[in-house]
């Protein structure tokens, strides 16, 4: 047992950090599941993010004076059993309550878990790996989320998350660790901090947008698009052997990293067409730019500063905190594109279905098919197979009518592709922006 | 390591990585990468239909109205032709846009040489008219050079327009046979129409 709880531990700080965006994939599945709206689903991330960027300080102010072991294992414990809930809640509001719960439980178990790993690892050791872990959950957390989507079900995502806290919380139990007694020495670290911020409200418009533009507006499975995005957390490994052979100091890997990520966002605004492959460089740009800059950003603001989880606690709610504002600038940007991507795409399929070699009852037929199908299917990027499907066609006419069918989704392609463009230029400017906060000359203090 | 690889190596790697990935986005169409553009409806088009007959006839008579009416109403014809499959009540100038446009569209499949001879249109207006038998068996045995010598298809054309109940004929854009009828029921009117006042002025 002794020698699994570290890991475990370092499990739970990813499970963690990767509920931020693990059910990003899931989110389709979720709306059409509970009889959803957009907004409403949009919540299940923004809850998460918001509860867990506001508690996470205070409940590292409570945690210095306490058993680490006991409030982590309460922690994990309260994470472990939202989890369970949020697996069977059957409303959509039943399902963000479960959320608060569990992002409540996590700040908990974050802070705690980073005194355990630093009670069983030591103080550099234990510090590293709970970075670390937090890294990969945050990169990890989508590509997950959307393969147990495609595999199993939405709910997948919490229930595996169960056995791995339940496992940690005797793991915690088991760490002999006393409470940090530190006075509040240090003021936190604004400069890191607000980078961080930054960046994880760019960050979400990678990881965020990206597989809603491969799920709802390239029609692609949640597996497919797991796959697509796992890209980045791969990237982001061969951040580290880049960075340790060209030895940068600190501020200028970090800069390097924000403008690889504001590179990596402006090439996904610039997709030359809806094929995947498109998408990998830019997203491997961001991978690069992830791994430069989020354990490195997260080592500044922690280092040499007591006590440790407070500050700990102001970089996870920085990142979280950063999360929600992203959602909040994007989500109504690209609602709003979205709709008034409609127009053209309506106008797009009326000019192909106008020309199309087809016969012109057929025309009409599927017109009328369409026509029906979009009314149905308004605030989202259609699905027009079943209007294809149910239009009365005769045989002969079939593969005109298939060709058809792909010019118009590949209009749709189109639509929704330019609909998330400003989306991905906001991500850019917001990683820019972090860009500046970190090159801004820093005030000179006299001696 | 140089202090200057130090410093400037990662800023260089990421330069070149950004732009090498912009730039060979850009130019294989990043950017560029939209829906399809509304042509300009006051542009001439070239208009095909797979169909023969009334239908095929019709089909392209159609797609040159909706271009005229479009370009009358500044609109692009998709525009229109959404606007148009809405229900609802169609404005005056909508009508007469239509209407305008379907007769510019005839005289100009008229210059363009691409509007078939009236036997085309006798033989399929025939089939569809409710005719004493032994008249409809008279007109089918003249020689087509007869008929196309005393029936002009812009002239039977330009009446079945005028006929044409239009804002009737756009209420019902939902029944595909209903429209089939009013449009196949104002041609044929039309042919059977030029018909009897070509034999009148015979006789």
């Amino acid at each position: 047992m002794r020698r699994a709880v570290a890991p475990l531990l370092a499990v739970t700080v990813a499970l963690v950090l990767a509920d931020s965006a693990v059910v990003t994939l899931a989110l389709p599945d979720i709306l059409r599941h509970l009889d959803a709206t957009v907004t409403q689903v949009a919540w299940v991330l923004i809850a998460f993010n918001l509860v867990l960027g506001l508690t996470v300080v205070p409940a590292a102010v409570v945690f210095g004076r306490t058993q680490p072991r006991i409030i982590s294992a309460a922690g994990i414990a309260a994470f472990a059993g939202a989890s369970a809930w949020c697996a069977v809640a059957q409303s959509i509001e039943v399902l963000i309550a479960a959320r608060c719960l569990q992002a409540l439980g996590g700040a908990l178990a974050l802070i705690g878990c980073l005194e355990l790993l630093v009670a069983v690892y030591g103080e550099r050791r234990g510090v590293a790996t709970w970075v670390t872990a937090g890294v990969v959950g945050t990169a990890v957390g989508p590509f997950a989320g959307g393969l147990l989507t495609e595999a199993f079900s939405w709910q997948a995502i919490f229930v595996v998350q169960v056995p791995f806290a339940v496992l940690a919380v005797p793991a915690a139990l088991a760490v002999a660790a006393e409470p940090e007694i530190a006075p509040d020495r240090h003021r936190p670290a604004i400069r890191p901090n607000l980078t961080l911020a930054l960046l994880s409200a760019a960050l979400t418009a990678a990881l965020f947008l990206l597989v809603l533009l491969l799920v709802e507006g390239w029609r692609q499975s949640p597996g497919i698009a797991a796959l697509t995005v796992s890209v980045v957390p791969l990237a982001a490994l061969a951040a580290r052997p880049l960075a340790r052979y060209l030895q940068p100091p600190p501020e200028v890997e970090v800069a390097a990293g924000c403008f690889l990520i504001a590179g990596g966002l402006a090439g996904l605004a610039l997709l030359p067409s809806a094929d995947l492959i498109w998408t990998v460089a830019p997203q491997a740009l961001v991978g690069l730019g992830l791994g430069l800059t989020v354990d490195r950003l997260t080592a500044q603001a922690m280092e040499m500063r007591l006590p440790r989880v407070r500050h700990a606690g102001w970089t996870i709610s920085a990142r979280h905190l950063g999360v929600v504002v992203g959602l909040a600038i994007l989500t109504p940007v690209f609602t709003a594109d979205l709709q008034d991507a409609q127009v053209p795409a309506q106008e797009a399929i009326a000019s192909l279905v106008l020309d199309a070699q087809l016969l012109p009852e057929d025309k009409i037929a599927i017109a009328q098919a369409l026509g029906d199908e979009l009314s149905q299917q308004q605030g989202q990027v259609p699905d027009l197979t079943h209007a294809f499907e149910t239009a009365a066609l005769e045989p002969e006419e079939r593969p005109a009518a298939a060709r058809l069918e792909r010019d118009l989704d590949a209009q749709l392609e189109r639509a929704a592709t330019r609909a998330f463009r400003d989306s991905f230029l906001i991500g850019a400017g917001l990683a820019l922006l972090a860009l500046l906060t970190v090159v801004w000359p820093r005030r000179r203090t006299t001696p | 390591m140089t202090a200057l690889r130090r410093l400037a190596g990662l800023p260089i790697v990421a330069v070149v990585l950004v732009s090498g990935v912009l730039g060979v986005q850009v130019a294989n169409g990043g950017g560029s990468f939209e829906p399809l553009q509304p042509a300009d409806p006051c542009v001439e088009r070239t208009v095909t239909s797979r169909a023969d007959g009334i239908d095929g006839l019709t089909e392209r008579l159609v797609l040159l109205g909706i271009d005229g009416a479009a370009c009358q109403l500044g609109v692009s014809r998709e525009a229109l032709t959404l606007e148009l499959a809405q229900p609802g009540t169609r404005t005056d100038a909508e009508i007469e846009a239509l209407h305008q446009g379907l007769l510019a569209a005839v005289q100009r499949m008229k210059d363009d040489g691409t509007l078939p001879p009236a036997s085309d249109l006798v033989d399929d207006a025939l089939d569809d008219a409710d005719l004493n038998g032994l008249l409809e068996a008279a007109i089918r045995a003249l020689p087509d050079s007869v008929v196309n010598a005393a029936l002009k298809t812009d002239d039977i054309l330009t009446r079945a327009i005028d006929d044409l109940d239009l804002r009737a004929l756009l209420a019902n854009l939902g029944d595909q046979d209903d429209l089939n009828q009013q449009i196949e029921a104002a041609v044929t009117q039309a042919v059977k129409d030029s018909l009897a006042a070509r034999l009148r002025d015979l006789l």
